[in-house]
């Protein structure tokens, strides 16, 4: 068994006793990467960087980190694209996406990592559910992770039903506000739980519609919320959580213990949970390390910066270390919610929208004729 | 928000007054228009309220500090002073009586409005949409404003001050916020129009294009790029002058150094220029430092990671300083930068200036040229025959003067028509 199933097989997904296991595994998948790679040997090579220097924890902030920015304008693939199983594309908040493709091991291993995951936080279920997406119907014209995902999501609960907030139609999607609300109220009828999967700014929205329409249900125990995927296009309007919360238990009968706020990332393919205390604990499969926002050198715990994942789990493209665009922060405060395992906090996201230029655009198009 | 005949209106009502548009521009067409003096007036007494609306900056996260000059600025241009030396500047020339040479009944030359402007405004300046506005009051047009999507009711605000001050001006000015997908309710707009005044991107241009029939005329001040060009003897002095502009603007504006152009062909001299500019900039960066926090400084760290792991294949030096970064790259491109104090410095010898530069010639704006007195004549005549039509020192590169050409025309002159007149 490679090191890298062992550590992903682990049955308590927080452990935090497998420290040489992980650099085993660490390893090995750089090891693969660089050999399926000519690109990325290059880059490490330039960099000054091999896997055999990898020997304590401390190491693994001298790994080359890579930006998502980097896939979103370069495809880098470790593996023939014939072995590429599935595609994604992350879902571009800022305009441009990222293609990654997984290879068979990586998928078996990342769906069975995910599967121990929700089963461990009691996400999974074997009572029927009726669903409703707050995204995009899957499609074949939308190849956008977060689709996948969310279709993915509602796996973990047989499905009886689902309703869709936008509806393929063949060659786009159309806003489901009807649908949406007639299957809430037939839903509310049955006595199958009732599962919400998606976009916490749908959410808000709906939740909102309901306010002002004056519908407050109870819907049947084990119901339960899944959000993930940051707020989108609707950052301007990112709510407190707490509110979010209570109107879920007012207007739908959900309690706090069962709406769950995952953090995940199409280049780093993994599942983080929200905990009571609203931090995001790490599992003994992956490491995060806090970059300076300016000079990317690693930041003590306390101080904010670059998100920087590190992770055995892809063998099909050099995602080992992956900076995203979000400013988090590590903690050494022991969380209240008993998790012993480190966490981080998400603060912002890089960049600022609606940056007033007369400069750029000029350019942008002349590159492009 | 909405502005008609001098009334702030919902949408609903908006709705209702755009049906009957074409009558109420009809109507204040029927008389004449207010004359430059009271709009001038109007202006001047705009501009000494202008304390009030630092509040109003301030709401969409601008400092003190900038909304502050941000009104000193507007308050100057709105100046009685600087009006009139405009209307003389740019029009003054465009009047005459006089007999032709060829002909022996004299004639005059007067100026007559255009008619009926609709002003198409971009976001990339606070207080722009209603100064467009206010030049086609100043030339006699009646305006309908179409406001950007992030103007937050700023325009409709302070047009609606002017017509408080002067309410002769009240029929002559109108607002519709409608978002530029709406192309039913902007083609009403522009039918009503005998011009259209576009401000922005490609797609702003493209888009008013695509609304007007062809009997209405299109101004476009479009979005433009500006450089600095430099030999090798450029002394540290005056490249501190482009690094001035590059901080203070944080290479946002159209009239914002982008880069350097280098006059060379040497790799190596490209490589060695940028490390000492680095130097420069880096100095000048902790002189001033950004108004912009540390999302911004996050997002260009992950660009400028991004292109170094790119730049392996590139011959590309991203040299990183505090604050600040050069991009040395062997590519002669004009390119914006990747701002906010990331400036490139490229290759560019003499020779191939008029090559490179003519493809981007309707993009091209304002220049510095730091070269030895003797080359600066033939050097400033290339870059003007490229398409440049501002050359100025650097530091001074988005500083205005009043009468300044904008993009290479009179901004007022292109608002009026020039009608001959028989003496007798």
């Amino acid at each position: 068994m490679s090191f890298r199933r062992k550590l992903f097989f682990g049955r308590d997904p927080y452990s935090r006793e497998g420290g040489e296991l992980f650099l085993a595994a660490m390893r090995e998948t750089l090891e693969k990467n660089a050999a399926g790679s000519d690109k990325y040997a290059e880059i490490l090579k330039r960099e000054g960087f091999s896997p055999e220097m990898l020997k304590t924890e401390a190491d693994l902030a001298n790994i080359p980190p890579i930006p998502t920015l980097y896939f979103k304008r370069n495809r880098l693939f470790c593996v023939p694209e014939s072995k590429l199983m599935i595609r994604a594309a992350s879902s571009g908040t800022s305009g441009s996406t990222s293609e990654v493709g997984f290879d068979l091991s990586t998928l078996l291993i990342g769906f069975g990592t995910l599967r121990r995951f929700f089963r461990f936080h009691r996400i999974t279920s074997i009572i029927p559910t009726n669903y409703i997406v707050l995204g995009y119907e899957p499609a074949k014209h939308n190849r956008a992770g977060a689709v996948k995902t969310a279709h993915l999501t509602t796996k973990f609960a047989p499905a009886l039903r689902r309703e869709y907030a936008l509806k393929d139609n063949g060659a786009g999607y159309d806003i489901n506000i009807e649908g949406i609300r007639k299957a809430l109220l037939g839903y509310a009828k049955s006595p199958f739980p009732v599962r919400f999967v998606g976009f916490p700014a749908y959410m808000y929205f709906l939740l909102k519609t309901l306010e002002k329409e004056g519908i407050s249900l109870a819907l049947p125990a084990r119901s339960a919320v899944l959000l993930g995927g940051g707020w989108k296009e609707f950052s301007g309007q990112s709510v407190d959580r707490a509110e979010l919360l209570e109107l879920i238990e007012a207007r739908l009968g959900i309690k706090k213990e069962r709406c769950f706020e995952f953090f995940s990332a199409v280049e780093h393919p993994l599942a983080y949970l929200k905990c009571a205390c609203g931090h995001f604990h790490i599992p003994a499969y992956s490491r995060v390390i806090i970059r300076d926002a300016e000079t990317l050198e690693p930041l003590p715990e306390g101080e904010a910066g670059l998100l920087n994942f590190i992770t055995p789990l892809v063998s099909s493209m050099p995602l080992c270390s992956v900076i995203t665009d979000d400013i988090a922060m590590m903690s050494a405060e022991p969380c209240p919610c008993g998790n012993t395992a480190p966490y981080f906090d998400l603060l912002a996201r890089s960049g600022v929208s609606g940056i007033k230029t007369c400069a750029a655009e000029a350019g942008e198009r002349l590159v492009d004729s | 928000m909405n502005l008609v005949n001098g009334k702030i209106l919902n949408d609903n009502e908006a709705r209702d007054a755009l049906e009957r548009l074409g009558e109420l521009v009809l109507e204040a067409r029927f008389s004449a228009p207010p004359s430059a003096e009271t709009v001038i007036a109007a202006c001047e007494k705009l501009g000494a309220m202008g304390t009030e609306f630092i509040p109003l900056l301030m709401k969409d996260g601008m400092s003190r500090e900038r909304a502050e000059a941000e009104i000193e600025l507007a308050r100057s241009m709105l100046s009685r002073e600087k009006l009139e030396a405009r209307l003389k500047l740019e029009l003054g020339a465009l009047e005459a009586e006089f007999t032709p040479i060829d002909s022996p009944v004299p004639v005059r030359h007067s100026l007559a409005p255009l008619g009926t402007l609709l002003h198409i405004a971009a976001g990339n300046a606070e207080g722009l949409p209603a100064f467009s506005v206010i030049e086609g009051l100043l030339t006699g047009n009646v305006n309908i404003l179409k406001p950007p999507s992030n103007d937050g009711g700023l325009s409709v605000i302070l047009l609606s001050r002017l017509i408080e001050v002067e309410p002769a001006l009240k029929n002559r000015i109108f607002v519709f916020d409608i978002p530029s997908s709406d192309t039913a309710r902007m083609k009403k707009l522009a039918a009503v129009s005998d011009a259209l005044i576009v401000w922005g991107g490609d797609d702003a241009v493209r888009g008013a294009r695509s609304l007007a029939s062809p009997d209405t005329a299109i101004i476009e001040w479009g979005h433009k790029l500006s450089f600095c060009y430099a030999s090798l003897e450029a002394s540290d002095a005056e490249l501190l002058g482009v690094c001035r502009n590059i901080c203070e603007t944080e290479q946002l504006y159209c009239s914002s150094c982008q880069g350097i152009f280098l006059d060379t062909e040497d790799e190596a001299e490209l490589f060695a220029f940028a490390e000492r500019f680095a130097d420069i900039l880096e100095r000048a960066a902790a002189e001033a430092p950004s108004a912009y926090g540390e999302r911004v400084r996050a997002q260009k760290t992950l660009e400028m990671r991004t292109l170094e792991l790119e730049g392996l294949e590139k011959g590309m030096r991203i040299i990183k300083r505090k604050g600040c970064a050069v991009i040395a790259e062997n590519k002669t491109a004009l390119e914006p930068s990747l701002m906010f104090r990331t400036p490139w410095v490229r290759p560019l010898p003499r020779k191939r200036i008029l090559k490179t530069l003519i493809p981007y010639k309707s993009r091209l704006q304002t220049a510095s040229l730091i070269c030895p007195q003797r080359d600066r004549e033939a050097l400033s005549e290339l870059l003007i025959s490229s398409g440049v039509v501002r050359l100025c020192a650097a530091e001074r590169m988005s500083e205005a003067y009043c009468g300044m050409p904008h993009d290479g025309c009179m901004p007022l002159s292109r608002y009026v028509r020039i009608v001959s007149g028989e003496l007798s």
